[in-house]
């Protein structure tokens, strides 16, 4: 058996707009080798990672990352955070190559792409839940507030505010789809706007609607935080949420205190139990106190999960090597792995983690969706959902 | 003494411990009535201690031990007067079962032996209760089969005449009455059907609920659906109020209980609304189904629910029913636990109800269907125009769209573009092209011809297999974004994406 190296290669934005959680990408699958390493390697052999820089990940950059780490590199899994952009074009040369790829592009476009040819994609997964449940499963939230009377809404209505790209349109659409079903209202379809719109017209547009919620899908930390300091301008007596983004410390660098009352979540956090309390400390005694554990747990999670389906299936495979990396993709559908960021359990279907509450009723099989109630600069954001990872109680924004 | 002295003591010694060791139950009882021994067995089948029960008659000692508790009852035979045990089974409060038989002395008084019969009772009676059950399985089909005669022959009868009088309409109206009436027909037989076949899988037993936590106005939309059509054409109305609670049922059968009630509230409304309602009740909620129809006298309250029950014939003869809703709708409820009442009186309407546990709402959704794109992606609701004159090629591009959640329209007849585009099903967001159409016609000149006729003119991508350098300068110097064929789909996804969200990007195509 071969004593060289086995490659796992990672596409990290680097450079470019999401270049902060990009090094934190890179810090978790580092952190996850070493790990990994000092057990003795996957069956005596060592990993080495290579990073290729995919800037503003668009589907030009990561799919040349992805042929680099193939035809360069010989890599035999490619393992990342996510890359907004390239749209599954990059499932074509890794697919060619028959290795395993995990990422957390959060993209219901997985599932349609691994349904469209399971045999071709066999080794596509999806570290994550798609982006699909951040909608389902905050209309849900919304309807746990008021139905077991946490928050009495003033009327029915939600309003939605979406950025441009494909991860906030679903959101968006997700949500307007679900609100029906558990009796809210649209006053209005949900309104797409480029990141750079000011976004005072966007709230005026929907101010006339009255709605007791107002939802905003769109995810960089900067575009919200410019929002939000817009929103609070002239606050609507509504609930807010934020999408994922609000939670960088980016967001609260820039909104303080007038951030506090925001309601945000994510579909792949570090839960505050044992396990993600070690992770978080091991984390930023290595990277530093300004370092972002919640981002890093994520490549970090996959290498780890990656690593025991490749032991069980007896080995990695290079690029060509479709046989056993067959094996190692059935291993990884078949052992869920309980991991710093919660069960990863994938569906044999979807190839993609699913997530707790929105899919499964079992928390110890699903991921959870966490959600948060930032609070005042200098304190942690309180865990307000789902049972059984309540921390906090949710309390009414300080502007209604 | 020690048994061995002589032989009558070593009989009698050897009689006393087989009776008292006997595992029957063993009395001996008097001239006059009383019992002047028992064997343990016989006390312990009674749960006293012997003394208490010497002394006794079997009047006494039945009370006796009823009223301790251990004896919960008997059978005497042909109801006889309790003056002798012979005949009787007694039942303990243990479960067991035990026959008496009495042998009569020859010095008068008489001998009870008692006999566990509990293993041979409960055969009996599960014998006795297959056999009831396969009796009025038996009646129960032989009503189902004159109640189909019945009901079924109409509807038949119907269309034997309807297809003789399509087949000599003259006119197409004629024929077209025909026909709607021969569907209204039809769709009477598939009810009726359905019914049947509901009742057959009940009594079969092959009904098992699949239960979990969902929205009930999931059904309460579908029901207005439903039945919105067939309350409009009975000049009813129909208000069906809706609610945002989660509740714990099987989504199908629950469906069809409320169907059954809303189908049967329109049948016996003449006039006025059916109007459904839910209201919470603690930790169950109540959903109501009401009418201002003819309404059910008291009496026949418990019975509408009993199998090919009618209140009477006419009525039943005139709705085409069978009398199997409300049956079908009382035994799913029973299957799910879900109580079904009712409160009515004659000629004041009627009020059906279901109490279904409330759930969960986080829980909620569970048995949706997998998510995927059609349902909830980007381009979900968008609408694409597709020029292509290759049939399986367009077949495969319109394939893969619907399953991104788009609609798609087509023109075939690209000589004729204006009449086309006036008979498109939508206004399209995005336009699809092959270049060359027909080998004539480029699909970047019709896509100019097209925006000029469309309320809304709308971006285009065009497709094609010719790699010439000049056919792609040429494209692109009009202005389309390009695929070279054959099209791959996530190349086709950041196009459209970027087209439709995000111009700025185009230049970053690949």
């Amino acid at each position: 058996m071969s004593t060289a190296p086995i490659i796992i290669g990672s596409m990290v934005p680097l450079t470019g707009t999401s270049a902060n959680d990009g090094r934190e990408f890179r810090n978790g699958l580092s952190m996850a080798i070493d790990e990994v390493n000092a057990r003795g390697g996957i069956l005596g052999r060592r990993l080495e990672a290579e990073f290729v820089d995919t800037g503003n990940q668009s589907a030009v950059e990561v799919v040349r990352a992805a042929r680099q780490l193939i035809h360069q590199h010989r890599a035999s899994a490619i393992i990342n955070g996510y890359n907004i952009g390239p749209q599954n074009a990059e499932y074509e040369p890794i697919a060619d190559a028959g290795i395993i790829y995990i990422h957390h592009n959060t993209l219901v476009q997985h599932h349609d792409t691994v349904a469209s040819d399971p045999t071709r994609y066999f080794g596509c997964f999806m570290g994550d839940p798609a982006e699909y449940w951040y909608g389902q499963g905050f209309i849900k939230f919304l309807s746990w507030l008021r139905d077991s009377h946490r928050w009495r809404p003033r009327n029915r209505r939600v309003a939605i505010i979406s950025g441009p790209k494909p991860y906030s349109i679903v959101i968006a659409n997700a949500m307007a789809v679900s609100a029906p079903k558990f009796g809210w209202e649209l006053p209005i379809a949900p309104q797409i706007h480029p990141t750079n719109a000011d976004w005072r017209e966007a709230l005026e547009k929907i101010r006339v609607h009255d709605p007791a919620i107002v939802a905003m899908t769109h995810f960089h930390a900067g575009d919200l935080a410019r929002f939000h300091l817009q929103f609070m301008e002239k606050p609507l007596p509504s609930l807010l949420y934020l999408q994922y983004g609000a939670l960088h410390s980016a967001f609260s660098e820039i909104t303080g205190e007038k951030a506090r009352g925001v309601i945000t979540c994510t579909v792949i956090g570090l839960p505050r139990d044992e396990i993600g309390k070690k992770f978080a400390a091991n984390y930023r005694a290595r990277f530093g106190p300004l370092s972002t554990p919640e981002i890093g747990c994520q490549p970090y999670s996959s290498l780890h999960h990656y690593a025991i389906a490749a032991a069980v299936a007896g080995g990695t495979g290079e690029p060509g090597n479709g046989e056993i990396n067959r094996r190692i993709a059935k291993a990884l559908i078949d052992i869920p792995y309980r991991s710093v960021v919660g069960m990863i359990h994938y569906h044999p279907t979807w190839q993609a983690a699913v997530p707790y509450p929105d899919a499964t009723q079992d928390p110890s099989l699903g991921i959870p969706h966490l959600f948060y109630q930032l609070r005042s600069p200098g304190e942690s954001p309180a865990l307000i959902a789902p049972e059984p990872y309540i921390e906090q109680p949710f309390e009414l924004p300080p502007w209604l | 003494m020690a048994i061995t002295e002589s032989p009558e003591g070593d009989q009698s010694s050897h009689e006393a411990t087989a009776l008292r060791h006997l595992q029957q139950g063993l009395g001996i009882w008097s001239v006059s009535g009383q019992l002047e021994y028992c064997n343990s067995a016989f006390a312990a089948s009674f749960g006293v201690p012997q003394s208490a029960l010497v002394g006794l008659n079997v009047s006494e000692l039945l009370e006796f031990t009823k009223r301790q508790g251990t004896l919960i009852g008997f059978e005497s035979p042909n109801g006889a007067p309790v003056l002798r045990l012979h005949g009787m089974l007694l039942i303990c409060a243990d479960g067991r079962v035990l026959s008496a038989i009495d042998s009569a002395l020859p010095s008068g008084g008489a001998i009870s032996l008692l006999t566990d019969v509990t293993e041979a009772r409960r055969n009996s009676m599960a014998l006795v209760q297959a056999r009831d059950k396969a009796t009025a399985a038996d009646q129960s089909k032989s009503r189902f089969l004159r109640a189909a005669n019945h009901d079924l022959r109409q509807p038949l009868a119907s269309l034997k005449i309807l297809v003789y009088s399509c087949l000599v309409a003259d006119k197409e109206a004629d024929r077209k009455q025909a026909l709607h009436a021969m569907e209204v027909s039809v769709s009477i037989m598939e009810d009726l059907l359905g019914a049947l076949l509901n009742i057959g899988q009940l009594d079969a037993g092959k009904i098992e609920p699949s239960v979990a936590t969902f929205q009930i106005s999931a059904i309460l939309t579908r029901l207005q659906v439903q039945f919105a059509h067939q309350a409009r054409e009975k000049g009813l109305d129909l208000r069906i109020i809706p609610s945002k609670l989660a509740v714990v049922s099987d989504r199908v059968l629950l469906e069809r209980i409320l169907s059954n009630l809303v189908s049967n509230a329109i049948n016996y409304t003449e006039v006025g609304r059916v109007l459904v309602g839910c209201r919470r009740h603690g930790r169950l909620l109540r959903i109501m189904v009401g009418d201002t129809g003819i309404g059910v006298a008291p009496e026949h309250h418990d019975a509408i629910f009993a199998e090919f029950y009618r209140v009477s014939d006419t009525q039943a003869q005139a709705r085409h029913s069978l009398g199997l809703g409300l049956n079908i709708a009382q035994r799913l409820s029973a299957i799910l636990g879900h109580t079904l009442g009712l409160t009515s009186e004659l000629g004041r309407g009627s009020l059906f109800f279901i109490d279904v546990p409330i759930g969960n709402v986080w829980h909620s959704g569970g048995d949706e269907p997998e998510i995927s794109e059609r349902i909830g992606g980007e381009f979900a609701g968008l609408c694409c125009l597709v020029l292509e004159d290759d049939r399986i090629l367009r077949e495969a591009i319109i394939s893969l769209l619907e399953r991104w959640g788009m609609t798609v329209v087509t023109i075939d007849d690209f000589d004729h573009v204006a009449e086309a585009v006036s008979t498109l099903d939508g206004q399209p967001d995005i336009i699809l092209t092959d270049y060359r159409l027909r080998g004539r016609i480029q699909g970047t000149d019709l896509v100019g011809t097209l925006n000029d006729l469309l309320d809304k003119p709308c971006p285009a991508i065009v497709m094609t297999a010719d790699t010439a350098p000049e056919v792609i300068a040429s494209i692109r110097a009009q202005g389309f974004p390009l695929l070279i064929k054959p099209v791959s789909p996530p190349s086709l996804r950041v196009v459209m994406h970027n087209l439709l969200f995000e111009p700025g990007l185009m230049a970053e195509l690949p």
